[in-house]
């Protein structure tokens, strides 16, 4: 800040210069008038009051000073010295005559070192001033004049009293005189401190209110608004300053990279350029008609005028159709569609790219390796049908050999492309299965297996579980019939009923009030009780159930006019086998395959398929009866049932199931199971429902109640079925089993609701697998405990299982 | 408190510690003086633990023992006990040691000519003269020494012996024993050191008599037969009514039998109550272990029943999801053990107050279990013979945490399962290796017997 305080000074001078008589003048008057004075001279002025105060004090000894400014200000102060002359002389002469004022200048030298705001050069030029003038006779004490060894004049000089803090020009600028003491401290007195002399310095005026407004609304050059916190004055900036801040609010301050000095740069010199800007104004041949030009023009003027030069004319289409060429337009009648997802517009092709070019970047290029894998490799195998060539230039480039095959392969595409989206069914297939209970849930169910009865030599066809559950009873290919304890496998009775003939058939007569065995070997049927099982009273009752029948037969054999003879004999079988416990023997035409009981117990049927028209008997053991109901059968019998609580009789043939009411005696209905050889059976205990095994893998459920094709069919075994076989306790365990060929015993969980508003439920719980498979044939029937979710199984490998 | 630096092999640094207090199980094995509390790192597990008690009782012979934290044993390392049950390491742990029970080894077999269905030790006698008795799928009873000397055999079918299988044979006294047999009779045999003889004849039941119990101070006896009917009886002649004429064996029965006159008569008794009311077989019946007036059956129809006696009444039935095969006291637990057909033991509870009844399962068997027995030596005890071939020991306080397929309820896992003697691995259906009768004596050990026609002793020699 150099400049401006150097400049406020001169202003300052320049302006005061008429009144710094006056100055001097009231020098000695006290300060607090000087004070006074100077405001009403300043009041207006621009610098602050107390600043142009003290530098009117300063006035009367820097006449020196201003003087030696000259080499700074050469402009202005010569005009002054004149002026001043006098008053350096005055000063002179007041110093020289009063050695106490003398002092008093000293001492406001020294103020002046204090509160020098002005940089080094000024203040040393100054303080050299006071010097001289603080002491003009030492002008010439300053230096004695020596004579050198060469007899010339030497000045030597006196060393030169440095005058300790003198150079203080690093001290900040002081602009005020009552010290380092906040104003703050005054705020109940009128002054603000005290000046060098102990005299107050009274507290700057403050505007009335009415200057303040008038201050406010014509604001003087330079205010604020601010209070310098320094002096308690309205802090006012001068033009500089305000320069300043503009630029910074502007944001027009350089930043630091700024440099005020760029190196020039040297647009125009000596040096011919390449392109030379040029300030030469266009030449007037740019401006000028070119001759040969309108000389070329009038040529060709020329020669369309004399019908030389012919106007374009466009081809006629008749010239187009007159070419040989034959167009195969795939598209001629292709509309143009809506843009649709399901319509493709045609594939295009791709961009050629860098490898197409004719001059393609080395890295494309194959080497010589390459060149040869590719002529080498057979032309579908190529990765690109043609090998990157470079040519250096376009011109170079010869015929394309392969366009014509290009083309072709092309219009290929495109014709043998596909051009309809396929509709993908995004469903995932999970879901569309319904919702199974977990066979966790579904538990108890037989799972492993307790027990093996060991003891028949070749298969075991059959296996049956007594009413009361206690016993098993089989029969195989020995010809023997076994009865087992069930849960020990204890063999407790058997009996050999022939040596050649296999036993097809074991079943227990339904209910517990007696305890009847029915084997099937060869062409009769056996009644068995096993005395050594039953106690006394099953015994008389069993007794007596197989014997009633021929009291009947005695009386009524002569009474019955009506049917035929019947084929088969009810008889007591021979006394061996009475010993065993054999009562009973009925034998047929032909050897009996199946045989089922009615609930009571009373009425069963046999299925002997090899005779063709008594095929079907329907026996009545009180009565010792044997009837045939069917006598024209269509198809081949292969498994009968009956109805557990209505009077129906349920008769499979090979491919269909018939449904007769015993009562009214007729067809109720026929199923279309669908299966080629139906091989098994069940009804289920509550009626609604029917369970065909099939000789082809088929396990098929037939619900009565909703048509007569199968409910649900089943395919889970590899080989033929053998057996399907209801649980008799569908209401506590409701599970059904099929046996099949490939060995294995599947075990199901059928739910049927008894009310017929909902469909069975039907989950596969369990593969039971454990029969050896001998001679193609695996498990040949099965059989559930009465009670328990225990089933038993008749393996070809001569052995029954318990499963539980 | 006394810090031990354990028996741990390699006892790390950063393993935490816990206090635990030792208490000795039984009187034999208590820790000299107070040891208090001690200072043991929670890494380590039983053996470790033995070892440190081993070394403060300063035994010659090393005793295993096991742990039993909250009566639970210790099965894991402290450290995953602590943490599966959710107990803090700051507090000191009351362990108490109990000897380890010791794998049963096989020591004995006796040779039958058919399947064994079942077998009693005389528990009365003296260590020497331990008698076992066995009854098997013959008809024939016989008595063994604990060496292996068959001492006595039952006469046959025409000297008074039963004409079908024995189902189940209890010493009554060290003079008299009862069978039951599937020839639906019970009868009483005099033993007098080398002859069986025919005491009594019971009859009474319709069907296969599968099970009996004794009650020897008041010479009663139960039965429990597959026509679904419990018999009381009485063992002494004088005070048995006379038998049900309709059920005598008439002569034509007998010719029909192939039985010859007996050459000598045997009195024929009958019950002195029938009790009935189970749906299906009865399959077990035993006295209540300490009243002697109830007496709790089970039977397949999947209950189980509590009957007064001096009334004849049942009192109580509890019904379980399984055909109930077996049935066993364990008076210290007040819970009745029974074996199941789907192959597991079921801890029932038979209070009236009890809230659950189905106290524990056992799991472990993989057929059914059709014979239980209680150990002689602690409360905690019980072996099972399971038609899977294998007898198993259970330590009620072995327990797990359930599972889902388990169905609830604590789960209780085998200790040690021995097989039949010469038998590897398992085979399916248990074929030729049924356990059909188990008994547990302190002395003998456990007695087995099954369809391989043997009577097997496994003992644990400590």
């Amino acid at each position: 800040m150099a400049i401006p305080t150097l400049s406020r000074k001169r202003k300052l001078v320049t302006r005061k210069s008429p009144s710094l008589e006056e100055d001097l003048l009231v020098a000695a008057v006290p300060d607090g008038r000087l004070d006074g004075f100077s405001e009403e001279e300043d009041s207006n002025a621009e610098e602050s009051v107390g600043e142009s105060d003290l530098e009117d004090e300063d006035d009367e000894i820097s006449g020196e000073e201003l003087d030696s400014g000259d080499e700074l200000d050469s402009d202005e102060i010569p005009s002054e010295d004149d002026d001043e002359d006098g008053i350096r002389k005055q000063l002179r002469n007041l110093k020289t005559s009063n050695g106490s004022n003398g002092d008093l200048v000293h001492t406001n030298g020294d103020r002046r070192r204090v509160r020098s705001t002005s940089p080094s050069l000024p203040s040393v030029s100054v303080e050299r001033e006071l010097e001289r003038a603080g002491s003009p006779e030492d002008d010439s004490a300053n230096y004695t004049i020596e004579k050198d060894a060469n007899g010339n004049t030497r000045y030597v000089y006196r060393p030169i009293d440095p005058v300790y803090d003198s150079d203080d020009s690093d001290a900040p600028a002081t602009t005020n005189t009552i010290g380092d003491i906040p104003l703050s401290f005054y705020e109940a007195y009128p002054h603000i401190g005290y000046d060098i002399n102990g005299k107050r310095i009274m507290r700057p005026a403050k505007g009335e209110a009415l200057d303040a407004l008038l201050d406010s609304i014509d604001l003087p050059k330079g205010w604020t608004g601010l209070t310098d916190p320094a002096t308690g004055k309205p802090l006012q900036l001068n033009r500089e300053e305000l320069e300043v801040l503009r630029k910074l609010t502007r944001n027009e301050a350089p930043g630091d990279g700024y440099d005020p000095y760029p190196d020039m740069v040297e647009w125009f010199t000596s040096k011919t350029e390449i392109m030379p800007l040029s300030a030469a104004p266009e030449p007037k041949r740019r401006f000028i008609p070119s001759k040969h030009e309108a000389k070329r023009v009038m040529k060709i003027v020329r020669a369309i005028r004399e019908g030389r030069i012919l106007p374009y004319k466009a081809p006629s289409e008749e010239e187009q159709e007159d070419l040989d060429v034959i167009n195969y337009d795939l598209w001629a009648n292709e509309a143009p569609r809506p843009d649709h997802p399901m319509n493709i517009p045609a594939p295009k092709l791709p961009p050629p790219g860098y490898a197409e070019s004719y001059h393609p970047p080395p890295e494309y290029l194959p080497d010589q390796i390459e060149k040869q894998a590719w002529e080498d490799a057979e032309e579908e195998d190529r990765d690109k049908d043609f090998l990157p060539t470079d040519h250096t230039a376009l011109r170079k480039v010869p015929g394309y050999a392969r366009f014509i095959k290009d083309r072709f392969e092309r219009c290929l595409d495109l014709y043998l492309a596909p051009r309809v989206r396929r509709s993908k069914l995004n469903i995932d297939p999970e879901s569309l299965l319904p919702k199974l209970p977990s066979p966790d849930e579904l538990r108890p169910f037989p799972t492993v297996c307790a027990t093996q009865y060991v003891g028949h030599k070749g298969r075991v066809r059959t296996v049956s579980v007594s009413p009361c559950g206690r016993y098993l009873a089989s029969g195989g290919d020995d010809g023997t019939v076994r009865v087992w304890a069930l849960f020990t496998g204890r063999q407790v009775w058997s009996c050999k009923f022939s040596s050649d003939e296999a036993v097809n058939i074991v079943r227990w007569r339904p209910g517990r009030d007696a305890l009847i065995l029915t084997a099937c070997a060869g062409d009769s049927v056996y009644f068995v009780v096993p005395l050594s099982l039953c106690d006394p009273n099953h015994e008389v009752a069993s007794r007596a159930v197989l014997d009633d029948g021929f009291g009947y037969a005695t009386t009524s054999s002569t009474t019955t006019p009506t049917t035929k003879p019947t084929s088969s004999k009810w008889t007591r079988p021979t006394q061996k086998l009475q010993d065993a416990g054999v009562l009973l023997q009925i034998t047929l035409n032909a050897p009996p395959k199946s045989l089922s009981y009615h609930r009571r117990g009373d009425y069963f049927s046999t299925v002997s398929p090899a005779s063709t028209s008594t095929a079907v008997s329907i026996h009545t053991l009180s009565k010792h009866l044997t009837q045939h109901p069917f006598r024209r059968l269509r198809g081949l019998a292969q498994t009968t049932s009956f109805h557990p609580s209505k009077a129906l009789f349920f008769l499979a043939t090979r491919q269909s199931v018939r449904v007769y009411d015993l009562q009214a005696q007729n067809l109720v209905k026929t199923l279309q199971p669908g299966a080629k050889w139906i091989s098994s059976l069940d009804v289920h205990p509550l009626g609604d429902n029917l369970l065909l095994g099939s000789y082809d893998r088929r396990l098929l459920w037939h619900d009565l109640d909703l048509s007569l094709t199968p409910y649900k069919t089943l395919r889970y075994h590899s080989k033929a079925i053998r057996a399907v076989k209801f649980h008799p306790n569908s209401g506590a365990v409701p599970l059904f089993a099929d046996c099949s060929d490939d060995g294995s015993v599947q075990i199901f969980h059928g739910k049927v609701v008894g009310d017929g508003m909902e469909n069975a439920t039907i989950v596969p719980l369990k593969v039971l697998k454990g029969h050896r498979v001998t001679a193609g044939l695996g498990v040949l029937d099965l059989d559930w405990h009465p009670k328990e979710p225990w089933c038993v199984s008749a393996g070809a490998d001569g052995r029954c299982r318990l499963w539980c | 408190m006394s810090r031990i630096a354990s028996g741990s092999p390699t006892p790390t640094a950063s393993a935490s510690q816990v206090r635990i207090r030792l208490t000795a199980g039984s009187v034999d094995v208590q820790l000299p003086g107070d040891v208090g509390p001690i200072l043991v790192s929670t890494a380590l597990r039983r053996i470790q633990l033995s070892q440190l008690v081993n070394k403060l009782l300063d035994t010659e012979k090393p005793i295993p023992f096991e742990f039993l934290i909250n009566g639970q044993f210790l099965r894991t390392s402290i450290d995953d006990f602590l943490s599966s049950r959710g107990i803090s390491a700051e507090t000191t742990l009351d362990v108490k040691y109990v000897r380890a029970l010791i794998p049963p080894l096989h020591t004995t077999t006796f040779e039958h000519d058919d399947w064994v269905s079942s077998v009693d030790i005389l528990s009365a006698a003296s260590a020497e003269e331990k008698a076992i008795a066995s009854g098997s799928y013959d008809g024939h009873l016989r008595i063994w020494s604990t060496s292996g000397n068959a001492l006595a055999t039952s006469p046959g079918v025409g000297e008074g012996g039963h004409a079908n299988s024995i189902q189940a044979t209890r010493w009554v006294s060290s003079t008299q024993l009862a069978t039951s047999s599937s020839d639906r009779t019970l009868k009483i045999w005099n033993y007098d050191d080398t002859t069986l003889t025919p005491a009594l004849e019971l009859y009474g039941h319709t069907s296969s008599v599968d099970s009996v119990a004794v009650h020897g101070p008041s010479s009663r006896m139960l039965s429990a037969s597959a026509d679904g009917m419990l018999a009381l009886w009485t063992t002494s002649k004088s005070d048995a009514p006379a038998a049900p004429a309709q059920l005598l064996p008439t002569a034509a029965s007998n010719k029909r039998r192939k039985l010859s006159n007996s050459s000598r008569q045997v009195p024929q008794r009958g019950p002195l109550s029938m009790l009935s009311g189970h749906a299906q077989q009865a399959s077990a019946v035993i006295f209540a272990p300490n009243d002697p007036t109830v007496a709790y059956s089970t039977s397949w129809d999947h209950s189980m029943k509590t009957w007064d006696l001096t009334t004849s009444a049942c009192v109580d039935t509890r019904t379980t999801a399984q055909s109930l095969l077996t049935l066993c006291a364990l008076p210290a637990r007040n819970v009745l053990a029974t074996g199941t057909s789907a192959r597991h033991i079921t801890l029932i509870d038979p209070r009236a107050s009890a809230t659950s009844f189905v106290a524990m399962t056992l799991r472990g068997h993989t057929n059914a279990v059709v014979a239980l027995a209680a150990s002689p030596e602690d409360d905690y005890s019980l072996v099972s013979g399971s038609h899977d071939g294998t007898c198993r020991i259970w330590d009620l306080r072995n327990t797990r945490a359930s599972v889902a397929s388990d169905g609830g309820g604590p789960v209780c896992e085998s200790v040690y399962s021995f097989g039949r003697d010469g038998v590897q691995g398992s085979r399916v259906g248990g074929e030729g290796v049924k356990v059909f009768g188990v008994c547990w004596d302190a002395d003998v050990g456990i007695v087995s017997c099954g369809e391989d026609k043997r009577v097997q002793i496994n003992r644990s020699t400590p």
